[in-house]
């Protein structure tokens, strides 16, 4: 390394701007210290939020541009906390779906933002490293939008020992959540009770069929496993034949979207589908895009959702309702509404609430304490830290639902209402379920 | 005076002994970082200590050894699950990045009594089955819980400002013991061995060299070297979910680095580590269009400069910072062309 790099490094350590001056220098010091975009400040409050914007798993980001601007239209006008009045500035990152640019995204929001809380949001890829660096740097950090015992056993914590977590909190569905909605989904039509499992060999999958498969069994269901498959099987046909021979009239999946279209149109061809009663799918068939690329066969696929328009609660932060916000992003973007804007909203939500609640929002201590009693309702439900399964995490609720045809006149080709609202009854029922092969 | 008389070979210039120096001097400076910089640059810093570990190795692999290896990130992903296997049997933190690297180095030996009879292009293939291999039997531990994963909470003993330090210092000296490692290699009769057996392997069988012994000394190095890139790379990041560790794009910027910088060079690659970082920081918020870029250039120097940078110095202007090749000079004068740089002029 040469001679000019280390005086741009030295320098940035003594006097900022005077390495500046230097040509070669100048590159590393934006390298290095270029994000200080705005001084620390008594007065200013900062919100790291990190989602996927980009990469696999940009479809859960695609909403959040819209989320984030209400967000800060509301923060407009700065948030009166203790009688002082905070300017609050968000710091939206793209995680780009990559642990490892999250992760040093993270250090960047803490290091050189210097946030006051960070909000990391939907799968692990990215909120679990974000998570990490919170806890490693003693910064407070909220999250939602993955299951919660891949956020707390998935970072080494251990069953049946103290939260080694201080400053990391989770709220959203577990298995618990999704056991009861399956359960409760799945009754709603009478069937031969027969579920064929198609459980990939990645982390979801394996989780599912290690923690979920087991309490199906035991609520009477019949799993019918034939047994991992990797991520980018291009040939079911096995598979296929086993759910044909014991003739399972419910079908259950956590695939990634090209693998479950791949899947259900082979089942489709080699006849399998049209015995389908049931045929519920989780991680695919989240959005609307994933269903639509389907084509005729996405009606009528079942789904269960971590939040839905139809929920009955407003927004802490920006006083919208669930309908609002849907009719909203679908007025300004041309898209149909996705669960993503509730749950980016709620995080936000939760995330103001901690700041507001907490003796000192500029202390790091103080907001993590406050993150560890907060109790709020946010536009996705209740969030409340003081009676959960374990410490730091507040299980929520994931509501069944079934993507249908939409009416005719209607907007968008498919409708989502909700089947099931065993995880929250308050959540209104919009529609019976329908069968797949009806 | 014939000019057979005037002859002598030189390995140390006054250009490399000054380079030596400030090299030295660089690294001692570095030494007392956290003391000097903001945890912002310390951060970036071990980032970067990091990129020329993975350059330096794979160049020597590559670059050196002829053995083009697109599986590296076996070693990077199993130095990182031995780090967290490590620490979870109670090991401390530091201790355990650098026996997990030791561990990895170990495997790599039985290893490379397989891969190393594959040549060219089987090598490279074989290497990514090795790596995805080692990826699904690092996936059925039960402490990593499949793709989930875990992390390495041991650090969380440390203080923010404690693991900074350590991870930081940890790192350079890391860095600079395979820095020095390398050269000591190169200078030794090995390097010359292993010099020769990139130019051509047939002909130094056939001068006495031996090959596989020679081969099979920089494909443990080179094992050694990102198993410690992936345990401090872990250290750094926490989160160990096994998909992003024992992924290819850990091998594809290792070839970036090495490729713009120059292969088969000492100096090209480090240069090409620090490219990788400063572009990475600069553009790396660009997503699809920063990888798109990165390809794009990777593409340009394999075409035009496929030397890379480094290589198109050294052709130009001969010059050679770190000594370790041999110059024949003639007399006391400069020589005005390239020198004869025995073990580096390729065939």
């Amino acid at each position: 390394m040469g001679g000019s790099v280390l005086t741009g490094m030295l320098h940035d350590g003594l006097t900022r701007r005077r390495m500046i001056a230097g040509g070669g220098v100048a590159g590393l010091a934006m390298a290095a210290g270029g994000r200080r975009a705005f001084a620390a400040s008594e007065n200013v409050l900062k919100i790291g939020f990190v989602s996927p914007r980009t990469g696999a798993l940009a479809g859960f980001g695609q909403t959040d541009g819209y989320v984030l601007e209400l967000a800060r239209k509301s923060l407009a006008k700065g948030l009166t906390i203790g009688g002082k009045t905070y300017e609050v500035v968000i710091l939206d990152r793209d995680s780009q779906s990559d642990p490892s640019r999250a992760s040093q995204l993270a250090k960047t929001l803490i290091n050189s933002d210097q946030v006051d809380l960070m909000l990391p949001i939907s799968a692990p890829e990215t909120i679990n490293p974000v998570a990490d660096a919170c806890e490693a740097a003693g910064v407070p950090c909220l999250s939602t939008v993955m299951p919660w015992e891949a956020w707390y056993y998935g970072r080494g914590a251990k069953p049946g020992q103290p939260s080694p977590f201080k400053w990391t909190y989770h709220f959203g569905f577990g298995v618990h959540e999704f056991l009861e909605t399956y359960v409760s989904q799945w009754s709603l039509i009478p069937t031969n009770r027969k579920v064929g499992v198609l459980y990939p060999n990645d982390a979801d999958g394996n989780a599912i069929r290690h923690n979920l498969a087991p309490l199906l069994a035991a609520k009477g269901f019949t799993i019918v496993d034939p047994g991992p498959y990797e991520d980018g099987t291009d040939d079911f046909s096995a598979q296929i034949a086993v759910f044909k021979r014991a003739h399972c009239e419910i079908f259950n999946s956590f695939p990634l979207p090209p693998d479950f279209a791949a899947f259900w149109r082979q089942a489709t061809q080699q006849g399998y589908a049209r015995h389908v009663k049931i045929c519920q799918v989780a991680k695919t068939g989240l959005f609307p895009s994933d269903i639509t690329s389907l084509g005729r066969l996405g009606y009528n696929i079942a789904s269960a959702a971590y939040w839905h328009k139809a929920f009955p609660y407003t927004s802490s932060l920006t006083g919208i309702g669930g309908e609002a916000l849907a009719n909203g992003y679908e007025n300004e973007t041309g898209k149909m509404w996705t669960q993503q804007l509730g749950a980016s909203l709620a995080l936000l939500d939760a995330g103001v609430t901690a700041l507001q609640t907490s003796s000192d929002p500029k202390n790091k201590a103080a907001v993590a304490h406050a993150l560890s009693v907060l109790k709020t309702i946010t536009i996705a439900g209740k969030v409340d830290f003081t009676d959960g399964p374990v410490p730091n995490v507040s299980p929520g609720p994931i509501i069944g639902t079934q993507w249908v045809k939409a009416p005719p006149g209607s907007r968008f080709k498919l409708a989502y209402p909700v089947t099931e609202h065993a995880t929250d009854p308050n959540v209104p029922i919009g529609a019976k379920l329908i069968p797949y092969n009806a | 005076m014939s000019p057979l008389g005037s002859m002598r070979v030189q390995r140390w210039t006054p250009l490399s002994v000054g380079s030596v120096a400030v090299s030295v001097a660089v690294l001692v400076l570095l030494a007392f970082g956290p003391a000097l910089f903001s945890p912002n640059v310390i951060d970036k810093l071990t980032t970067l200590f990091i990129y020329v570990l993975l350059a330096i190795t794979w160049n020597a692999l590559a670059g050196y050894g002829g053995l083009v290896s697109i599986g590296q990130q076996a070693f990077f992903g199993l130095g990182a699950y031995a780090a967290v296997r490590l620490t979870h049997a109670g090991m401390s933190v530091y201790p355990a990045l650098i026996l997990a690297a030791i561990l990895v180095a170990a495997v790599s030996v039985p290893l490379s009594a397989f891969m190393l009879r594959l040549r060219a292009g089987e090598f490279a293939i074989g290497m990514w089955v090795v790596a995805e291999l080692l990826h699904l039997l690092v996936n059925l531990d039960g402490l990593i819980q499949g793709e989930t994963g875990t992390s390495l909470i041991a650090l969380d003993a440390y203080s923010a400002v404690a693991r900074r330090a350590l991870t930081y210092w940890t790192a350079l000296g890391s860095m600079t013991v395979l820095l020095v490692l390398l050269l000591v290699l190169l200078r030794s009769p090995t390097g010359a061995a292993i010099q020769a057996i990139r130019d051509s392997e047939e002909a130094a069988a056939s001068v006495g060299v031996r090959v596989l012994t020679t081969k099979r000394v920089i494909f443990v190095v080179a094992a050694f070297g990102a198993a410690l890139a992936g345990a401090l790379w872990l250290s750094t990041t926490i989160t160990f979910q096994p998909k992003t560790y024992f992924s290819v794009q850990w091998t594809a910027y290792m070839i970036f680095m090495v490729l713009v910088g120059g292969l088969g060079t000492f100096e090209g690659p480090i240069i090409g580590a620090v490219i990788f970082f400063l572009v990475g920081t600069w553009f790396g918020a660009d997503g699809v269009w920063y990888l798109i870029g990165l390809g794009a250039t990777a593409l340009v120097f394999a075409l035009f400069l496929p030397r890379g940078l480094w290589g198109w110095v050294d052709t130009r202007f001969g010059l050679r910072l770190l000594p370790v090749g041999y110059r024949v000079v003639a007399g006391r004068e400069p020589p005005a062309v390239p020198a004869i740089q025995t073990p580096h002029i390729r065939s």
